[in-house]
Formats: structure tokens, sequence, C-alpha cells
């Protein structure tokens, strides 16, 4: 029977949805505050050992030999695995493109910094940290390639011995006549940008406890894992096992961003645990790990663009040409970032062909892999320079000429040039409302008195699209197969009417428990209260992704107003046959069931399944007796990719606007941010104060992005950022104020109207901020054309303009 | 007890966490966020980082704000401890918890310790804060979810639950 | 990332420390103060000491006493209670200024004075300010005490003078020159972060020229540097804008190799300085002038 999911909030069975469309006490936060949610390095298990991992000081070596002696004989010490170890009972790591994985623990050769060669299970993580001291390995060193332009030269240094060749792919995506639409263009607009590698680096760094049995093989594994499904899978896979070996417990983790990994200290707790016999091995990545090799490294690119305008200023063409460094292999999937920005290439603007000159390639650095955003940050950083560099020689203002180049709002569903489709949105209405917050002729008034003081005072404006709710075949040309990304929810109704939701992802932080609770309170009009939100393991929940590519949201009130619908449907039997009429005459509204035409002949759900669960004689024989349903969700209408990488692929495009005013302090290069004003459209705001926290926390993260943050390498590739005094993450110090207003236009393709929205502010954040600076630094006739924008960056970019200018002052 | 003279292997360790007396042997280079953690299985104590920068493991050693990561266990002998468990009391959330519930001043929750009790202190010297002793409290710490203005908005709020409980 | 293995003791007494430091090899063993600079080595394991001397315990260290030179501080003193110090605000409110310049409340209550002065980080407050105050610091060992200039404390990263078996006790600092001018100043990527460059000075001003300058910078070069050349320059000059710039440009040529590292190069370094110095210049005038025509 076809399930209906409400559409939209008015076709929710409520008179007025009470808590839905509204924030409300999260269910979560009370657990949280009180220490009392279990995270994973907060669980003992009996016989535990603690690991620690030996990783390569060296970016590039053979491994001539790894003498594990003396750890082995260290007081508490239990086993000590290298990668004789890994090469026995796990298979090379899967990757993207494939073919591009290594063992967890290097066998032969080690090719970045923070390479596992060896690891310890000992009485305590002191202890194991001890026996590191005591492995001696020999290396012979080779030459480290830590540039990818130098990595792609044929004479480079391999960095796979596997691989005949540095680049991962190399390939052009041309999609419609890019080359007649720059031979007719009136100006054409070129440019280089570089977006240094950045990184989630969530509060909790991964960890997890692994059991694995050496006589059953079944293998447990507890972690802070964003995607236990998908994390049993890939555990299956590395270890040759049947998936349904392998369960995953996650435990409620302290952020992720996409930066959880984890995978490689994972499986080397799991060796650990085969080792010695099946006891649980716990590993919990340390900082100084994390910053050195954890997850969610990303982004280390190079670009050349190029934009094609007619003579009215519309653009007719974009290509962006990206050297996408990613690392030693592509075990991390960063692969996956270079593909997502085909979901909304030419951002929110109608520019009708593009093409995308796109080289992976891989250097003696840490792998990377997703963050935040998963790619189009830096894609629109560089469009939006783009439209700002082409506006400014235009002499137009850049909000005026991105409005004229803006989608119409009559157009949606709108297919881009590289196949994905925006299912709706109103990009002008967008504009208006955030040039109306930021009172915007007032600021650009106030920039031009600053100016005539000389200060370096800018206003950015930037524009971009959050694509939401990800599949599968968004990522089809970096070799990810397949469409459908599966969200389940088991709604249970117990026999005094109070509801449980199961669910197969653990707490992140983005409330997903505390929507489900407004979900199932609205639909049967239960309090919060009555509602109790639980999560299985992979072996028991339903089908599940958890977080990630902006979807949960949306896919989870698919699957729970999915598993409300058929509890309904089958109440509806049930009350029918107790009333002695049809199905169809069983009404459902405000959490009662009502005879059509009979006013007075009513049941409440409770008392329907009280009914059910006390008395199955009374139901009719071939209805299941518990008042309980399963629904799973998935995006209809995805379609699979032409050889172009062309697809139907992420459902939904939310739409933001946002005006930064920056000064520029020109003898110093720092920045301070003076306004944050932002306007954005995610659909129907299922959860506003949440929506408004991942607003602002990725606006943080995207200032971060902009101004702050970068994994440093030397040119031998060795990491110097390995500590929270170098890698620099925003404080309350760099964070503004932020003004935001919302404009509401629903999806028709989704639940109740809502799009993917987790994401957020981190697309287009980093492109507003630079646009900002680049407008401060206008007047000087420079530009930053590298991410982040230190203070050392700018100063210098400031100091050679002045000392161009006063050169030429001098030639007069 | 710390003697006067080195001592190999453990070290006897008297204090007091949350008002509860605990005795325990630790070794020497155990630090005081481990120790809470593992010894007492206090684990409300997060831990972010192990070099003093993220402010994730705060807890009050006498009533100062210290980061637990940064402190030895065997120098709070004879000391006060407090720790979020120590916050709710009777069955009751303390002002600052409810106040992070009321303006969503935390998402994934894992930093969210280390911002109250570096709070706690703040209320106990200055029970009327500006916004800018404020912002040098929280300034100390890192949360990677919020973006912070939640986390000001539920510092002043729960400033004035608590001075308007105190008058 | 936990400590490798120590012993550990905590004595009362001073001469508790020097004696267990008489018995032990002084290569083996650290002194801890706050930790706060101390714990994240051990945790890392970049300091392995055989031995952990605490001087948490020992009596008499943490004070802040006026006399009547100026203020004495106590190596123990943490900088939370010289941020807390009325006496610290009123007589010397550039000690005051940089102090809450260092890292973060939790950071202050724990770290100390004599912490500080010991580590000697190129990009630590306290040297620089220790530098332009004169102050002096006072060392006991079980050959005695002796009293050094700031001036001489210093020598280059993480290193001062004191020799392995000798303890810092105390700071004096003079008391400020009537009328002084005081300046303190820092660029650092985030509020709290230890600072890429930073620069400090105090001066006075009779009869429209500049008398007694003192001008260091912080993170700039190996140590905390004095600037005397320039100082001797600015001294008996008019504080004009073009006499600092002058001042300031010599102050920063003078650097020989600056830092470099992921955050800032050598010239963006030299440049700072040159920018820090000329604007705290600026502001020890203004305040001189102030505290002029105020008398
Ligand atoms: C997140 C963070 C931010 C920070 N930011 C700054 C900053 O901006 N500016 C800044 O200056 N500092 C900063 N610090 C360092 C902090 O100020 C330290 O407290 C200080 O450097 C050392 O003081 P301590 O008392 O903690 O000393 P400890 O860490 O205990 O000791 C430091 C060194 O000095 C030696 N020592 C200590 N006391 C004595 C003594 N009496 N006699 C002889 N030797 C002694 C020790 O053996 C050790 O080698 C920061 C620290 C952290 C964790």
């Amino acid at each position: 029977m076809a399930i209906e999911i409400p559409k939209s909030l008015d076709q929710l069975p409520t008179t007025r949805p009470r808590y839905v469309g509204r924030g409300i006490r999260r269910v979560e936060d009370v657990g949280l505050l009180t220490g009392r949610v279990e995270f994973v390095d907060d669980v003992v298990l009996p016989r535990m050992l603690h690991c620690a991992i030996l990783r390569s000081p060296l970016p590039h070596a053979r491994i001539t030999g790894v003498d594990t002696q003396a750890a082995e004989a260290l007081e508490g010490v239990t086993a000590v695995v290298t990668g004789e170890d890994a090469r026995r009972w796990s298979l090379p790591a899967q990757s993207s493109p494939e073919g591009w994985g290594t063992h967890c623990i290097a066998g032969d050769k080690v090719h970045y910094v923070g390479e596992p060669v060896a690891a310890v299970a000992a009485s305590s993580r002191r202890v194991a940290e001890d026996a590191l001291e005591l492995i001696e390995v020999d290396y012979e060193p080779f030459e480290a390639v830590a540039d990818p332009f130098e990595a792609m030269k044929p004479e480079s240094p391999r960095v796979l011995d596997a691989q005949e060749t540095n680049v991962m792919l190399d390939r052009v995506f041309t999609w419609g006549d890019v080359d007649g639409a720059f031979a007719d263009a009136a100006h054409v607009f070129q440019e280089k940008f570089r977006w240094n590698r950045l990184g989630a680096n969530p509060t909790e760094t991964f960890g997890c406890i692994s059991e694995w049995d050496p006589m059953s093989l079944d293998l447990t594994i507890h972690g802070s894992i964003q995607s236990p499904g998908m994390f049993g899978l890939g555990r299956a896979a590395t270890f040759g096992l049947p998936s349904n070996k392998v369960n995953i417990i996650s435990h409620p983790h302290g952020g992720s961003f996409g930066g959880k990994g984890g995978t490689r200290g994972c499986d080397i707790s799991c060796l650990l645990s085969r080792k010695v016999g099946g006891r649980p091995v716990k590993w919990i990545e340390d900082r100084g790990e994390y910053l050195l090799s954890g997850g969610g490294q990303a982004w280390d690119r190079h670009y050349e663009v190029a934009l094609a305008l007619d003579a009215q200023g519309i653009v007719t063409g974009l290509k962006v040409g990206l050297v996408d460094d990613l690392g030693a292999t592509g075990e991390a999937y960063g692969a996956i970032s270079a593909a997502k920005p085909l979901a909304a290439f030419t951002g929110p603007y109608t520019i009708p062909v593009a093409q995308y000159d796109l080289k992976l390639v891989a250097t003696n650095k840490l792998p990377c892999g997703p963050y935040r955003g998963m790619g189009p940050p830096p894609h629109f950083f560089v469009l939006e320079q783009m439209m700002d560099i082409a506006a400014r020689s235009l002499g137009e203002d850049p909000a005026e000429f991105r409005r004229k180049n803006f989608i119409p709002a009559d157009q949606f569903p709108y297919t881009i040039p590289s196949g994905n489709e925006y299912d709706s949105g109103n990009y002008g209405e967008v504009l208006d409302q955030v040039l109306a917050l930021s009172d915007y002729s007032a600021m650009r008034a106030a920039q031009a008195e600053a100016r005539a003081e000389g200060r370096l005072v800018g206003v950015g404006v930037a524009s971009a699209i959050e694509p939401g709710v990800f599949d599968w075949n968004a990522y089809a040309i970096v070799g990810m197969p397949g469409t459908g990304v599966p969200e389940g929810a088991t709604v249970n109704i117990d026999i005094l009417g109070n509801a449980t939701v199961r669910v197969g992802f653990s707490l992140e932080g983005q409330g997903q428990y505390t929507l489900i609770t407004q979900l199932v309170a609205d639909y049967f009009g239960y309090e919060p209260e009555d509602v109790r939100v639980v999560q299985l393991d992979t072996q028991s929940a339903p089908p599940s992704f958890g977080p990630g590519g902006s979807r949960l949201g949306v896919a989870i009130t698919g699957a729970v107003l999915g598993a409300c619908e058929r509890i309904r449907e089958k109440m509806a039997r049930v009350v029918a046959v107790l009333m002695q009429s049809e199905a169809e005459n069983i009404e459902f509204m405000d959490g009662k069931f009502m005879l059509k035409g009979a006013p007075g002949a009513e049941m409440t759900v409770a008392e329907v399944a009280g009914t059910m669960l006390a008395r199955s004689d009374l139901l009719p024989p071939d209805i299941d007796p518990r008042p309980e349903a399963t629904h799973v969700w998935t995006a209809a209408g995805r379609t699979p990719a032409d050889e172009q990488g062309r697809a139907k692929s992420y459902l939904t495009a939310a739409h933001a606007v946002h005006i930064v005013q920056v000064e520029i302090d020109a003898e110093t290069g720092m920045v301070e941010i003076q306004r944050y004003c932002l306007a954005d459209d995610c659909g129907t705001r299922l959860n506003p104060d949440t929506v408004e926290g991942q607003t602002e926390g990725s606006v943080v993260q995207g200032i971060g992005a902009a101004l702050l943050e970068e994994y440093v390498y030397d040119e031998g590739a060795q990491p110097l950022t390995t500590s929270f005094m170098d890698y620099l993450m925003p404080t309350v110090f760099d964070a503004p104020k932020i003004e935001m207003v919302a404009v509401v236009t629903p999806s028709p393709f989704t639940p109740l109207g809502a799009k993917g929205c987790g994401e957020g502010a981190i697309h287009t954040t980093p492109a507003a901020v630079m646009c900002a600076i680049n407008d401060a630094l206008a007047p000087l006739g420079t530009s930053a054309r590298e991410v982040p924008a230190s203070p050392m960056r700018l100063w210098k970019l400031i100091s050679e303009a002045r000392n161009r200018a006063s050169d030429e002052s001098n030639d007069d | 007890m710390a003697s006067e003279s080195p001592q190999q292997g453990g070290i006897r360790l008297k204090v007091r966490v949350n008002g509860e007396h605990h005795e325990s042997v630790v070794d020497p280079r155990m630090n005081l966020a481990d120790y809470l953690r593992e010894e007492l299985r206090l684990t409300a104590t997060h831990v972010g980082c192990e070099h003093g920068v993220c402010g994730i493991c705060n807890v009050l050693v006498d009533g100062q704000a210290v980061r637990s990561c940064l402190m030895l266990a065997v120098q709070v002998d004879g000391k006060e401890v407090r720790t979020v468990e120590g916050l709710a009391e009777g069955g009751k959330l303390h002002p600052i918890q409810e106040a992070f519930i009321e303006e969503h001043g935390l998402q994934c929750g894992f930093c969210t310790g280390g911002f109250m009790m570096a709070l706690c202190e703040l209320f106990d010297r200055n029970p009327s804060p500006s916004e800018a002793e404020i912002k040098e409290v929280v300034g100390g710490q890192i949360c990677r979810c919020t973006g912070y203005n939640a986390i000001l908005r539920s510092a002043q709020n729960a400033a004035a639950k608590m001075s308007a409980s105190r008058s | 990332m936990k400590p490798a293995p120590f012993e550990y003791v905590a004595p009362s007494t001073i001469s508790g420390v020097l004696e267990i430091l008489g018995q032990n090899d002084p290569d083996e063993v650290k002194l801890m103060a706050g930790g706060q600079s101390l714990m994240p080595l051990l945790n890392m394991r970049l300091s392995r000491p055989a031995l952990v001397i605490d001087l948490g315990k020992v009596a008499d260290l943490d004070f802040i006493r006026e006399t009547d030179e100026g203020v004495v501080i106590g190596a123990m003193t943490s900088k939370r209670a010289v941020e807390d110090s009325e006496l610290i605000l009123r007589e010397h409110p550039l000690l005051w200024e940089s102090t809450v310049a260092i890292g973060h409340p939790p950071i202050r209550n724990r770290g100390t004075v004599g912490g500080s002065m010991a580590q000697a980080d190129p990009a630590s407050e306290y040297p620089a300010v220790a530098l332009v105050l004169g102050a002096e610091l006072v060392a006991v060992s079980a050959r005695g005490e002796r009293t050094i200039p700031a001036d001489d404390f210093f020598v280059t990263f993480l290193t001062t003078c004191l020799e392995p078996d000798e303890v810092l006790t105390e700071i004096r600092i003079p008391r400020l020159a009537p009328r002084s001018g005081w300046a303190f100043q820092e660029v650092a990527r985030r509020h709290g972060d230890f600072a890429i460059v930073g620069a400090t000075a105090t001066l006075r001003l009779e009869a429209g020229v500049v008398v007694d300058p003192r001008i260091a910078v912080f993170g700039v070069a190996d140590r905390a540097l004095r600037f005397s050349a320039a100082e001797s320059l600015l001294t008996g000059q008019a504080a004009s804008d073009e006499m600092i710039d002058e001042v300031a440009s010599q102050a920063a040529a003078a650097v020989e190799d600056p830092l470099e590292d992921a955050h800032a190069s050598a010239d963006y370094r030299r440049h700072l300085a040159g920018v820090l110095v000329g604007r705290v210049l600026r502001e020890a005038a203004v305040r001189a002038a102030e505290a002029s025509t105020g008398a």
C-alpha cells in the first residue's frame, strides 16, 4: 500500500501543529548537560585493553625492520600488531577512486607522516604509550612530494607502489557548448585561487572499542560513529567478513562534521582484539593523533576559473579547473568532495553551460576526507570571487549583479548544466530580505566615509546553494556506484499509549531526536513527554545512513511520518472493526479516531493501542496486532548519472545570501568582522531554533575557514600544525553577532516541504568574508586569492600594492 | 598525602569531589581529568585536547576553574573539586544548565561542561558580569557546533537567573 | 597523549626543594609551578623528567608585597592573583594589562609569574614587561641567593640564566617613575593566544622631550628584546610622529634573525615589531603627556 507522507504542515492530522515548526526544549539536553549521556570514552567493558598507535615520523620511506620485542616484554602489554598482522587479517581499504587504498598498518612503506606502523594493546593508555617508545622501526627515507603539480610530473616520486602514477583522476566534464559561450562572450574573466587544507576537528575525536572473536569471527564495535551502517559495511569489506557478522553500536558523539573518520584506528583495534582472543580493545584517538592523521582534513585545492559574460553582464559560461590534492590514498573518500559540486555547479545563477577540468592527485600527505559541505564551499568561494571580479570590472553593484543572474522564482524546478535539479527557490526575495536586514545602502555609505579616511573597510555580498539530501549518484564521477540512501524509523505505541521511536543513528548535535519527538507529538496529538527516541545497534536497527549530506532532517521526517501513517492505517482498520464500519469511514485528527457522521464515536490512539495489545481476539485475523510500524524513506526520482556525471542527485537546494562588513588593519593585516547578516531559505523550518543553531555554528566554521584554519605542511610534506596552538579554530572572539532572517519556500518534493540545512552557512560564509576582504582591498588595486586570508598574507598583499603604487608615483 | 620525599609508584590522595570524600592511590603521572574519569568514574568531565587549549575538561578546584588535563591528580590532595556531576542538586538542574537548554546553548554537548564550570567560577566572583567579562571566560574555550552566539545568550540568561534567585 | 612515568614530590619548604635538587641529577628533575607550560610538554612526552618537584606546597612563594622600592611578587603567585590585585592595578597597570593578555582565565588561575619567567617562551608577555619595568629576579640554590636583572635573565628559546639547581623565588619590580607613560600591545591570531609579536614601552616627558624610554618586544626573536639603540635615539627628542616612526623602524631593523613559523614569516614579524613599537610609543607618549598635565 502506498503511503502518503504529508508534504506540508497543514497535511498533518492536527488542527494546528503545536510542536513542528517551532523550537521546543530539546529532548537531548538534560542528559548532555548532566553528563549522563554515554560517550564512547565513558564506556568501560570487562577485561578491556587500551590501544596506542605508533605512527610514522616520515612522509615517505621504506620500512626495513620493525622490532617489537621490548614492547611485548613490557609489563602490562598484552599484544603488539604490525603491518604483518594487517596483511594477514585484513584487506587494503576500499577507496574512491578504486585501487587507491592501503592496509590500516603500513607494510613495506609509509606514505605520509602519521601513518600507523605498529600498535599496542595494554592495561592502560599510559602503559600502551610507554610500549610505543620501545618499538624500533628502521626506515629508509625516500624523497617525498607535497605539491600536487610536482606530483603530476612523470619524474615525481610515486606515492603508492601499486599505481603507475600519482594522478588518481584526470577528466574534463563538459556540459553544453562551453567553447561557443567563451568565443561569443563580450567579457571573459579568468583567475587562479588557492584553498588550503583545513578540517572538521569535532571537539570529541574518534574513539572505539572493538571486540573481534577469533573463533566465531563476530565483530562488535562501539564507537563515536557518524554512519554506523556504512561503517559496518566498510569493516566487513576490510576484514572479508559477511556483513551480518559485524555489529556497530554507535554512541552519542561530540560532533563530527564529516571528521570522525577513524577507520584505520578502528581497524587496528580490531586486529589487536583478534590477537588477544577477542578481548575488548579501546582506542581513543587523542588530539595529537587527530591533527596529525585523523579524519576530516579536506580541500587542499588549486583552482583556475573563467567566467564568460554577454554585453548585458549576464554570465553565459563557467569553466572551473581544479587540481585537488587528496593526499596519499583514496581511503577517506576525499574525492567525493570534488564530485559534489556537480550538484550545484553554477550556484544560484542561470549560467547555461559549464566545464569542470578535474585532476585528483596523490601526494605524501594525510589522505583527505569529508568536511561539512563536502566540497562546494571552496567551489562557491571561487565562483563568488569571479562574480565580484566581473561586477567590479563592469562597475556594477555586487548585489544587483547577482540578482540579474539569479534563477527566476518562476523557473523551478530548474535543471542546472551539471545535471542536478533544484527543487524550489525565491532568490530575489532572499536578497531583498538581507539587503533590508543589513540596511545595505547605509552600510555602503558608511564604507565610503571610512574609505575617505583611508580605512580598509569592505562589504561582501555572496550567494550560494546548499545541496540537501544527498544521493550516491552525485559522486558517480569518482566511482561511487548506485543510488538510494535509506533512512528508517520504527514507531511503536505501548499499551498505555506512549510512543517509542527506534532509529539507527546516535546523537551528534543537530537535535534529530527532538525533531522526531515533535513530529510524533503532532501526528498523534501527544505531548513531547509521551514520546521517547531510542537508538539501536546496526544488527537490530531499521536501515539507516544517519547524519550527513544535509539529509537526515528531511529523511527522518519522511521515515517517522511514514511509520506514523502506517500505524494510523492499521489503527483505522481496527477502529472500523470495533465500530462495525469500514476503514474509509474512520477519520483521524488531533489524536482521535472518529467515525464519520457519528459524533461521539471516537477512540484515542492510546485506547486503540490498548485494545490491539490486550484484545487481539477482537481484531481481524489478518492484522498484525502490534501498534507498531517501520518506514524506510528514500528520495524518489533520483536518476543514474550519465557519462558526463549528470544526474538528479541532491533532492533539495537551499539558498542563502550573506552580507558581511569587515575592516582590515592595513599595518597588521588583521581582519575584524564588523557585521554579519544573512537571509536563507531552507524551505519549511521544522524547528527554527535548530536551523538557527546550525546556521550560527556553520557561519563561525566558515569564518574559521576564511581567516584562521589551515593544516600547514612544509615542502618536505612534514605537517606543522599538530596542536591546537597551531591549528586555529574560532573562539567567541572570532564570532560576530549573527543577524539573520528566514525566507520560506517549501520544497515540493520532500516531507513537510523541508530542505536539507545541516551543513548550512559554510557554503556561503567563506565566500562572503573573502568578498568583503576583497572589497576592502579594491582601492589598493589588489585582492586576496588564497584562503585563509591570514594577517600575514593580507599584509603582504597590502604592502606589495602600496610599494607598487609608490614605485609608480616615483616613476611619474 | 604527597610527601616530602620522592615516591615510587602510587601516591595516596584524599580529595572531596562534589562534596564526597575520596581516598585513592594514584600514579603520579595521572592527570586530574583521567583520575576523575577512570578512578572515580565521573565521566561528565570530557577531554578534548590534553594540552590546555580547548577548555572542555575545565573543573573547579577550590572554586577556581582549571584545565583538568593540566593538573596532576596528586595536586588536588586536600582540595575540593567540583565537576559537572556536582551542578544539579536535589534532582534540580543548576540555573546554568537551565539557561543552556533555554537558549539552545549546546548542540553535541561535548564541550558544554567546560563552559559551565568556567561560568560557575565567573558567577561566583561576579554575579552580574558584563558582556565583555562573559566573553573573556567563554573565550577560553572551543565549541565547534554553536558558533558561540547561543553560548553567550545562555551565559547572560544564567547570570540573570542567578541574580534573580539571590535577590 | 600521556606523560612518561615520573616520581613526584611536593616539599613544603624551599630548603626541602633545594635538598631534593641536591640529591638528584638536575637534568633528570623538573620543577613544576602552575604546570600550564610543563603539563602540555609532559603530556606530549616532549619533557620527560624522572622526578617532578612540585612547588605548589612550598610556603611563602605566593605573595604580592609593596616595598619602598616597588612591588615584590612571589614566584608561585598566580596570574589570577596579579589580575585581582588592587596594588598591581594601581602601581603597575602595565603589568596588569599584560597579565590579562596571557591565555585565558583557567590558565591564569594556575599559571604563575615565576613559571612564565622561568619558561622564557619567546612569545610570552612577561619577559618583555620585566625588561621595560627593570625587574630583578631572585633565585636561590644550595649555594645561596642571587639577584639577576631582567636584562641578563632571558638567554634564548626557553632558556634563562638559571642554573639547573636554582629556584626562582621572587620578582622585584621597581616603582615606575612618577608621570611615566606606558603601553602594551600585541598581535595574536586569536585573543588569548601567544602573540605573533607584541611590544611594550614606558617613557616620561619632561619639558617636551622624552626621558628614559624603555622599549621591548616579544615574539620576534629567540627571547624578548630591548632596543637600547632605539631608546637612545628617542631620548631627549620630542615624541613627534616622525621621530617615533624613525625609532620604530630602527627597532625593527635591529632585530637579528626574526622567528619564522607556520603563522608568520621573518619579514612579517620584523614589520610587526616596527608597527607595534610605533603604536606603544605613541600610546605611552599620550599617557605621559596626560600624566604631566594632570600633575
Ligand atoms: C592555552 C594556553 C594559552 C597560553 N597562553 C599564553 C600566553 O598568551 N602568554 C604566555 O606568556 N603564556 C601563555 N601560556 C603559558 C602559561 O602562561 C604558563 O602558565 C606559563 O608559561 C608557565 O607558568 P607555570 O606556572 O604554569 O609554569 P610551569 O609550567 O609549571 O613551568 C614552566 C617552566 O618553568 C620552570 N619553573 C617554574 N617555576 C620555576 C621556579 N620558581 N624556579 C625555576 N624554574 C621554574 C619549570 O621547571 C618549567 O620548566 C598559555 C598556556 C596555555 C595552556
